[in-house]
């Protein structure tokens, strides 16, 4: 036991404890400094960037700034650095066995943030997910979904598949399918369809509405009818369209019509009996 | 039941309501309903779909109606009101993009005068000793939206007017709820300008009337020094010489230097 408490004395008296103490010193006043500096990057250069930089900015200046002095911790420690960084590398090898999901998001991470395909604030579509882009982590990218859902997506994901951007361009464009009935008037059709874009202040005048005759279908005639509007309005465009197209129809009493099925009971057969019911009220 | 007011010589100006009274503008397709109660201003507005130009272009009457009985409502709360409201005619908050009836072409050296009509907005404030605070802006006849720009990737949104650009004055049909600017075209290029659509640049341009309450702006000069769409505009600073005695109304609602260059004509794309 006595040896014991002379050992932690020993210990206590030796110069390693200061440096140690000094070493947790470093990384503590590190980690401050590297907040206040990087917030106070922020402020000053911040305002002039949008959310995208200005994230990537406060992250490389805090992660650059700790580093720094978790060097200096380690020094402090009696390290000698070139030997670690030799023994990193042995280290790194089996590590990245190790760890090959998360190095591969990390890795992805920094691919994401300079292809910049997308960035904060931005509304992307991966799959079948859909949301707003809140975060662009080292590992994930964190979205908002509009029924308000927080959606972590790994890194990895978005670099391996199809990401689309919503919010990229001002302009955005709504294509509309519709059918008419085989015996309604194309010419008409067109020009009632023009006359409903034309009125709807939303809807762009140029570019100009495009009218595609998509094919003989089934029951109807198939039309793409394809108009552009603000990105912002787009929603309001898709509502407010639809219904004035189907008022427009109705007014101009064209036929956007059911699937129709003609039944054919083969040459050799009779024709279908109909019978007629009447109502006979008996005296 | 309605009553006239003492004849106006304009639908804008300065309007002195008592508590409780509503007074109902009709200026083309639009109708709207002011209505002063002891803490509040209630603004309400309809655009009709089927407006028919019977001759009357406008009218301020008083009303019975409340402002319930149009669709686009709002209300603005305050401690107290004053009696004193002002409309003020503005111009868009976009650019306007016209096309004459027949593209024409404008030959190396050539030079003409256009005249454009453009929609307008009006500014609802309320006035006291103090200060003028702005409650509303409403567009008289709201225009389509259009795209200005050689693609879909680059270009500006912009309004679509419903008028043509025309040769003569005459030729335009003059209406006291739109403004006219002269705009004249120097092509000092080498080659023909074909002119599809013209980019009027409403934000920049100040608003004068006339005597006659006919609504205009500065006269815009469009150099065309080389081939293509862009151009080098200036802006007079005084009233056009077609307008006589003039007065400014509004300001613009963007400066920009005198000088500057900028996409001015067709940038149509396929």
């Amino acid at each position: 036991m006595n040896e014991f408490w002379a050992d932690i004395v020993t210990f206590l008296s030796s110069d390693k404890i200061w440096n140690v103490s000094r070493a947790i010193i470093l990384v503590i006043v590190g980690a401050l400094v590297a907040k206040l500096v990087s917030s106070a990057l922020i402020k000053t250069a911040g305002e002039k960037m949008d959310n995208h930089r200005a994230m990537l900015l406060k992250r490389g200046s805090y992660y650059l700034i700790l580093i720094l002095f978790l060097i200096t911790a380690l020094r402090e420690l009696g390290f000698n650095l070139s030997v670690l960084l030799g023994a990193a590398g042995v280290f790194t090898v089996a590590i990245g066995f190790a760890s090959q999901t998360s190095a591969s998001n990390l890795i992805s991470g920094l691919f994401l943030m300079a292809e910049r395909s997308f960035s904060i604030g931005d509304v992307i579509r991966i799959g079948t997910t859909t949301g707003e882009v809140l975060t662009i982590d080292l590992l994930s990218v964190k979205l908002r979904t509009f029924d308000n859902l927080f959606v972590r997506i790994p890194n990895e994901t978005l670099i391996k598949s199809e990401v689309t951007t919503l919010t990229r361009f001002p302009i955005r464009r709504l294509d509309i399918l519709l059918g008419v009935a085989y015996k309604e008037d194309l010419k008409k059709v067109r020009s009632v369809l023009d006359e409903v874009s034309n009125k709807n202040p939303l809807c762009l005048e140029e570019p100009k509405p495009l009218y595609i005759f998509q094919k003989f279908g089934e029951s109807s005639l198939d039309i793409q009818y394809s108009v552009w509007a603000k990105r912002e309005k787009f929603l309001e465009l898709k509502n407010s369209i639809h219904e004035e197209i189907k008022n427009a129809f109705d007014e101009h009493a064209i036929e956007i019509p059911f699937p129709h099925r003609t039944l054919y009971t083969g040459s050799e057969t009779e024709p279908f009996p109909i019978q007629t019911v009447t109502q006979n009220k008996s005296p | 039941m309605t009553n006239d007011t003492p004849a106006k010589a304009s639908w804008w100006g300065d309007f002195d309501f008592a508590c409780g009274q509503s007074k109902q503008w009709s200026i083309g397709h639009l109708t709207f309903i002011v209505q002063r109660l002891k803490n509040e201003w209630l603004i309400a507005y309809e655009r009709a779909d089927d407006y028919e130009n019977n001759g009357i272009n406008w009218r301020v009457i008083d009303t019975d109606l409340s402002a319930e009985s149009l669709t686009e409502r709002s209300r603005y709360v305050f401690q107290g009101t004053g009696g004193l409201l002002r409309i003020t005619p503005k111009l868009a908050d976009r650019p306007i993009i016209s096309r004459p009836l027949t593209p024409f072409n404008l030959t190396a050296g050539e030079e003409v005068t256009l005249y454009v009509s453009s929609s307008l907005w009006l500014e609802i404030a309320i006035v006291s000793a103090q200060q003028t605070i702005a409650l509303k802006e409403i567009a008289i006849q709201r225009p389509s939206d259009t795209w200005f720009g050689p693609s879909t990737l680059e270009g500006e949104l912009c309004y679509a007017s419903t008028s043509h650009c025309r040769l003569n004055l005459e030729e335009l049909p003059q209406r006291p709820h739109r403004a006219i600017t002269p705009v004249h075209i120097h092509n000092t290029a080498d080659t023909t300008l074909t002119l599809e659509r013209l980019n009027l640049p409403a934000p920049l341009l100040t608003l004068y009337t006339s005597a006659s309450g006919q609504l205009w702006t500065p006269q815009i000069t469009l150099t065309r020094e080389k081939d293509g769409d862009i151009a080098e505009l200036k802006i007079d600073n005084t009233p056009p010489e077609d307008a006589e005695a003039t007065s400014q109304l509004s300001t613009p609602r963007n400066n920009t230097d005198s000088n500057v260059l900028f996409r001015a004509f067709n940038a149509v794309f396929s």
